[in-house]
């Protein structure tokens, strides 16, 4: 029974613990069980709080036996990325520096989950102060893809992603500044939403760029990111970014129905210089929402030309902004691989930095124009298939390229104009690895690309398969 | 005069790691590469929609 349970996603076990069928407590031991032997191999976590979940997970069973049932995620266990902050309890960033920081303030999100009667169960590593895109942490040891252990899972959550992807979680937050949420969904086989920029309030999270810091659900089906989702949105005003604009339903907004639906396909940019068998299969999902009824029609969006300018000379100076003191002060502290984009950040002038803000500006006005024309963008969301661990290059269609150029770019331009995007997998590749399939959608349109996620979802793209690794301690 | 990147890291506290200092030649020109492409822009007419709101974070 324990084996089942730890392999349902979230949609699965709402009703069993709503009706009293398994408790919250027969979940969460037997998901931390899980966790303590696969993470030996998986490294996904940083901390385990067994003692503080049992007990969440006591109080929630007290809760529904009482009649008061809170929703879909009350009772569920969940452990979340090491750069959200619970009072009390150890948030590290997966850093050296903070390797023993204990906020004294819960983030707004963490504590909204509570509300809704979510069991936390520990912090997950990430690529250091989530400044990367591997989560080969020379802290806290390298985070390995379940899907194929010699591989990195992607960041910065590469512990979300492979947390999830392992049935160590059954869901979890990432958060995204250039990718870090799509990135590792996309490489773990599962589905990660990056929401409208301040849908989601960041109070707690420790920023990696300000203007491109985002939180958003990782989790096994889409049906889970959209109640996720419910949970977490909200203006929050203690965020200077947090938007006031009325909650959202998206779980009851989710039908399937996406008969003569526009989807734009951009040629020239988000198809340009993919791998084969990632644009391959990307191409069959496109043909498979036409096939559901969906109608696609190739659009243009100019300011792409400099999308991948602006979000470097943004993230890299605005990083380096928070971390100049301490990349000042003690340099040898931080990861060799961070310690050099830090540097790098410090070297664009404000004048740079500020004409990146109008190219950014351009781009945003041509998204709106675009969506003009389509209802969604699909995507992949990464042209290559991450490479083995320790590699800083990555095969593309036969030639060696830099691997975080080439795995941002197709995440940037949703940074940069705040747009809500989606990844949800739509195959597997060479080396066992997972493709995604990237929807992005107007603002605050999160119940629109998670609709189109929805449809595609149920053409069941993996056909069945899991994670290797995690299938074979089962 | 051109200063070197060791140069202008020096002049802000930061020392560089002797082997860092060619990967982050190659970044940067990397990304002045970039930046001469998007001098074609023109961007005369897009403000950096930089919100300055008086007397707090949020108009309530």
């Amino acid at each position: 029974m324990s084996k089942d349970l730890v392999s349902k996603p979230v949609e699965e076990l709402a009703p069993l613990i709503k009706n009293r069928e398994v408790s919250s407590l027969e979940v969460t031991k037997a998901v931390m069980n899980h966790a303590e032997t696969v993470d030996e191999t998986i490294n996904a976590f940083i901390s385990m709080t067994r003692e503080q979940a049992e007990n969440a997970a006591r109080q929630a069973d007290q809760e529904i036996a009482s009649g008061n049932y809170k929703g879909m995620y009350h009772g569920i266990p969940m452990a979340v990325k090491d750069n959200l902050y619970i009072k009390d309890e150890l948030t590290t960033m997966a850093s050296k520096i903070h390797g023993k920081y204990i906020p004294d303030y819960t983030a707004t999100i963490i504590d909204k989950m509570k509300d809704a009667g979510i069991v936390f169960t520990g912090k997950l590593n990430m690529h250091e102060y989530a400044w990367g895109i591997t989560t080969n942490n020379p802290h806290w040891g390298a985070c390995r893809n379940p899907w194929n252990t010699k591989r990195y899972p992607g960041g910065s959550s590469g512990g979300s992603g492979a947390a999830v992807a392992s049935d160590m979680s059954v869901a979890s937050l990432g958060t995204d500044t250039a990718g870090s949420i799509r990135i590792p969904s996309s490489t773990c086989g599962i589905v990660g939403l990056k929401p409208t920029f301040g849908r989601v309030s960041k109070y707690g999270c420790f920023p990696l760029a300000w203007s491109l810091d985002h939180i958003g659900p990782m989790t096994k089906t889409v049906k889970d990111a959209a109640g996720l989702l419910e949970i977490i949105q909200g203006f929050d005003k203690n965020d200077p970014t947090s938007i006031n604009v009325p909650e959202n339903k998206y779980v009851d907004k989710l039908n399937g129905d996406i008969k003569d639906l526009v989807i734009g396909v951009n040629e020239d940019y988000y198809f340009k210089d993919v791998d084969r068998e990632v644009e391959e299969n990307v191409r069959k999902g496109i043909k498979k929402l036409e096939e559901l009824g969906a109608k696609v029609e190739t659009i243009s969006i100019p300011g792409l030309k400099h999308a991948e300018y602006a979000e470097l000379v943004t993230s890299l100076s605005e990083a380096s902004a928070i971390h100049h003191r301490n990349l000042v002060n003690r340099p040898d502290d931080y990861g060799d691989d961070i310690r050099l984009l830090f540097e790098l950040g410090e070297l664009p002038s404000a004048v740079e930095y500020l004409q990146a803000q109008q190219l950014r500006r351009q781009l945003k006005l041509d998204y709106q124009k675009a969506f003009e024309k389509v209802d969604v963008l699909v995507t992949p969301t990464l042209p290559i298939i991450q490479p083995e661990i320790g590699q800083d290059t990555v095969d593309l269609n036969g030639k060696q390229v830099d691997l975080i150029n080439h795995t941002i770019r197709f995440m940037g331009p949703s940074n940069l104009t705040g747009l809500p995007s989606l990844s949800v997998p739509c195959g597997v590749g060479k080396e066992n690895m997972p493709i995604g399939m990237q929807i992005i959608g107007p603002p605050l349109r999160e119940d629109l690309i998670l609709n189109v996620g929805y449809a595609f979802e149920k053409t069941n793209p993996l056909q069945g398969q899991k994670p290797s690794f995690a299938k074979s301690v089962q | 005069m051109k200063l070197s990147i060791r140069d202008v890291l020096k002049d802000k506290g930061i020392i560089v790691k002797n082997n860092h200092l060619p990967v982050l030649e190659e970044r940067w020109e990397g990304m002045e590469l970039l930046r001469k492409e998007a001098e074609d822009a023109n961007l005369d007419d897009y403000d950096i929609a930089l919100r300055n709101i008086p007397g707090g974070d949020h108009i309530e």
